[in-house]
């Protein structure tokens, strides 16, 4: 609820600079967006300033005050809407794998789209109404609705789909884009209706996840994971736990507690490892198991690699 | 375990409080005051100074005094001034931001001189040299690091961090915001930390343990994707690139080297995996272990056009048909079995969805808060700003200079009246509120027309605003006001503000310590349903860096919750003892707490008991153990 004093918590835009002159476009958004409002302040000094009774001047600064702050954030959002337009049109934003070199116009671009949308972003964030920031994601394009609660996640700002009644946990992090080695790595990620993020939970580009299931708190997907509907994921990446009831009526008293916590890390532990030897096996038997893995693994491998190519073949 | 809970709540009350005579440790809180009006009277006073001027002698006569609309854009004379005056906040701001930078690096230099911070073991409850300095330097730091990542330029903070000297960023670094990561820190080039990630070159192992503070080095090349922790003394080589979430414990060691690391604690994964975890093909691997080489082959033989082989075209949207989704089968609850149930595992209650009837609660707080600060700035220019006669400017400006001087305190006196105004107003709609509707715990409907949800909202929406301010102010220690204030049982000893907490049934012993971004929900949304159940904190209980506090958990006094881990729906957690892990499991007995309690706390006792007990803390085996083991974090 209430937010670290030492994080700005909210639609998370990467600080990756890569050339100085892109603050050029960060300051004339500021000075453009900055200019309304002291011709605001003009109207009211105007309307209300007497020097007889100063009093009434200072009675509705305060109200004043609010305006002027909405004036700031609708015409941050313009202007960096209007840059954001130019420069999609130089360059329109795609998904992929990226080197994270200068060199790589697709990184180049994807900091200069991070350093337009900063302010608008950073403005709407200063305050604690959340519905600025919605209004902000639905000027970027991020599709979300107002029953979505993203005010205490970062949450990133393209490529990304909401459905509704969302809560994005304290402190989860939703990406669409990930830097990992000299790779960035942009994949579109999808997220259902009453989907629960949990805290500290990581949702990774590409992942897709179903409506009306759980991530659990401090879980990873991986990048392009596809999280049924109805079901609680749980672990580091995260597996398939249990099938969620919790949407059911009449619950309220049925709804238990986790008794023998050694016994749920068992079952946790279960659900991420692969390999379970809980029955007593010999160890032809072992061996078979894990000669069959291997090729199931290797099968699958291959599979994914031929659709790969089948995918590349339908580009074409 | 049901039955254990009042066994445990009655060890929990067991502790006398009121023989307590008096805590040992106490921070050098009138260096930090001194400090802290040092950093802040300097960093206002000029860029206060060049504003007001801007505004009195230029904005007010020729845009301000302008009465039509249309001369206002005509004229030169005033369309200039108004085009200028947002660069001229931009620039007062960035002055700000230098000032700071500057006094924070001389305090720094000067506290360096007197103690030097170096590798080491410091108790945390014992009174030192060492000890004290640890703590004035991270208070002085805390200022500017908080105005430069949480402000309009955060591709400043490197350059405060490599200015004031507290840790060497290289060149082309960028460090996302962070809990820590700002001290006795080396990072390489062209480095990359993720949103969350956190160098902690220091850690405290409880209450009453030891603060472990070892330099920190990583490489050239490095990138952590989020959130990883790494542990004090920790080396990262160059080239280790790291997963989310993957992290270290003290004292280890990545050799780097294009290799991938992930889970907690990491370590290195496969190609094979990488590649299934991250869904990239060998080609992108090979691209990314010899970058140069693929750099000079484009340089050389450029591509035609934009190849679009190498890219996945947009992802495809595994929906599930969308034609006439079927009638859900209603599921007889009564057949579903006690494990399915079970809440076994930790969501989160941030709900933020803001209703447009809370609008109109927001604005009275917030005009009321305002008026009493408008009027104070009415009071304070009062006849102090005559500048019509535009002849006599440098007569009138030393006439005001008192005005200019005390202007970084009056700032100072109207951010902390306004929070004051907005506590006291909600405050009194909380007890109108809470009149109406009594807070209570137990399981609702997460719905709109549910009254205790409706209710619950509307008081953490309200409770927000303060907090959101106090936390954003010059002084965020100050939160625990606000939090006392809205019905969290704590007092100042207790610090939790790096920390989310939820502001409803919350109680907080003495001297708790709640870690770097830690999460304490005493409200959980499951599925349908919302959950609300008191958090209790026993006394001297420390919870580690980025845990999840499920509600209803119960920590009994002494006990410690490593960084990274949760804890389920009721858990009782016994005291003295050590948790860790993902539930969270027993580890050890927290030994420190046995041995040293008394140092902090002294007792009524009989003066000859008292004698008997002697306390050695030889601090070069100490460390050698941790060096050597090392399991807990």
């Amino acid at each position: 609820m209430s937010i670290p004093n030492s994080m700005r918590v909210g639609p998370f835009l990467p600080t990756v600079l890569v050339k100085k002159r892109y603050l050029i476009f960060y300051i004339l958004i500021v000075w453009l967006s900055a200019i309304p409002l002291f011709v605001e302040f003009w109207v009211y000094y105007r309307f209300v300033w007497s020097p007889v009774r100063p009093i009434f001047f200072f009675i509705y600064l305060p109200l004043l005050l609010l305006p002027m702050y909405l004036t700031l954030a609708f015409f941050g959002m313009f202007w960096a809407k209007i840059f954001l337009i130019i420069v999609n049109w130089i360059h329109s934003p795609r998904e992929g794998v990226f080197l994270r070199d200068p060199s790589d116009r697709d990184y180049r671009f994807w900091s200069l789209r991070n350093t337009i949308k900063r302010w608008p972003f950073w403005v709407c964030h200063r305050f604690p109404f959340p519905f600025l920031d919605n209004i902000c994601f639905k000027v970027f394009n991020v599709k979300t609705k107002f029953s979505n609660s993203l005010f205490e996640g970062w949450v990133d700002t393209e490529f990304i789909t909401f459905g509704k009644n969302v809560v994005c946990g304290q402190g989860a992090i939703i990406q669409s884009s990930v830097i990992i080695g000299n790779l960035l790595i942009i994949r579109k990620t999808i997220i259902g209706d009453d989907v629960r993020i949990g805290s500290h939970a990581i949702v990774m580009p590409g992942t897709q996840i179903g409506n009306r299931s759980v991530l659990a708190a401090n879980s990873v997907t991986t990048v392009g994971q596809v999280l049924k509907d109805d079901w609680i994921y749980v672990g580091i990446p995260c597996k398939e736990f249990k099938q969620n009831w919790f949407f059911e009526d009449n619950l309220e008293d049925k709804l238990g507690v986790a008794e023998d916590v050694s016994a749920l890390l068992g079952k946790y532990e279960k659900i991420i490892t692969k390999v379970r030897w809980t029955e007593n096996l010999t160890l032809k038997e072992r061996k078979a198991i894990k000669r069959q893995q291997k090729e199931e693994e290797e099968r699958r491998w291959e599979l994914s690699k031929e659709m790969d190519d089948e995918k590349q073949e339908d580009i074409f | 375990m049901l039955e254990d809970s009042q066994e445990n709540d009655s060890i929990v009350m067991d502790v006398p409080k009121d023989e307590v005579l008096k805590e040992e440790i106490n921070m050098p809180f009138g260096w930090y005051t001194l400090i802290f009006i040092i950093n802040y009277y300097l960093s206002w006073l000029l860029a206060g100074f060049i504003f007001l001027s801007y505004f009195l002698i230029e904005f007010m006569p020729n845009v301000l005094q302008v009465t039509s609309f249309i001369t206002l854009f005509t004229n030169p004379k005033s369309i200039v001034p108004l085009l200028l005056m947002p660069l001229i906040v931009i620039a007062c701001y960035v002055i700000r931001l230098i000032f700071v930078g500057i006094t924070t690096r001389i305090l720094w230099r000067i506290s360096e001189r007197i103690s030097p911070s170096k590798d080491g073991v410091i108790p945390r409850n014992i009174k030192s040299k060492a000890a004290d300095y640890y703590h004035l330097r991270s208070f002085m730091l805390k200022y500017g690091k908080n105005l430069f990542t949480k402000g309009m330029f955060p591709w400043l903070s490197n350059w405060f961090f490599n200015f004031v000297g507290s840790s060497k960023i290289g060149k082309g670094t960028t460090l996302e915001e962070s809990v820590a990561s700002d001290k006795f820190v080396t990072v390489g080039r062209n480095t990359y930390m993720g949103v969350n990630a956190t160098l902690a070159s220091h850690l405290v192992q409880g209450i009453f343990g030891n603060i472990q503070y070892f330099r920190m080095h990583v490489g050239d090349n490095v990138t952590m994707a989020a959130m990883n922790q790494i542990g004090p003394g920790s080396e990262i080589m160059d080239g280790s690139y790291l997963l989310p979430l993957a992290s270290t414990n003290r004292h280890s060691v990545l050799k780097g080297g294009h290799n991938y690391y992930f889970g907690i604690p990491l370590r290195k994964i496969f190609t094979k995996k990488t590649m299934n975890y991250l869904g990239i093909t060998e080609e992108d691997l090979e691209k990314n272990e010899n970058m140069e080489e693929y750099l000079k082959k484009i340089k050389l033989n450029p591509p035609k056009k934009q190849k679009k082989d190498k890219i996945i075209e947009s992802t495809k949207i595994v929906t599930t048909e969308v034609t006439e989704e079927p009638q859900k089968e209603k599921i007889d609850v009564e057949k579903l079995s006690k494990e399915d149930l079970a809440i076994d595992f930790t969501t989160s209650s941030a709900i933020s969805r803001i209703n447009i009837k809370f609008l109109i609660v927001y604005v009275p707080i917030l005009w009321l808060a305002g008026l009493i600060i408008s009027i104070f700035w009415y009071e304070y220019t009062k006849g102090a700003w005559d500048f019509s006669n535009q002849t006599n400017l440098i007569n009138s400006i030393f006439k005001n200079i008192s005005t200019i001087l005390f202007l970084p305190v009056a700032i100072f006196i109207m951010i902390y009246l306004f929070i004051l105004g907005v506590l006291v107003f909600s405050k009194l709609l909380l007890i109108l509120i809470n009149m109406i509707h009594l807070p209570k715990e137990g399981i609702f409907l997460a719905e709109v027309g549910n009254v205790d949800y409706d209710f619950w909202m509307f008081r953490t929406e309200l409770k927000k605003i303060a907090l959101w301010f106090l936390r954003n102010s010059p002084l965020p220690w100050a939160d625990f006001i606000a939090l006392k204030w809205f019905g969290v049982n704590m007092d100042s000893s207790s610090h939790l503000y790096d920390a989310w907490c939820d502001v409803d049934f919350v109680s907080i012993g003495r001297k708790v310590l709640i870690g770097q971004g830690a999460t304490i929900m005493s409200s959980m949304v499951i599925g349908k349903y919302l959950i609300i159940k008191r958090v209790v904190f026993d006394d001297y209980v420390m919870v580690g860096g980025h845990t999840t506090i499920a509600p209803g958990t119960i920590m009994g006094h002494d006990s410690v919750i490593g960084a990274i881990s949760s804890t389920t729906y009721k858990r009782i957690l016994d005291p003295n003892y050590i948790y860790f892990g993902i539930p969270a499991i027993p580890l050890k007995e927290n030994k420190y707490a046995e041995e040293r309690r008394d140092i902090v706390v002294k007792r009524l006792v009989d003066e000859s008991k008292k004698a008997e007990e002697t306390h050695e803390v030889n601090i070069d085996e100490d460390k050698r153990k941790f060096i050597k083991t090392g399991d807990d974090e």
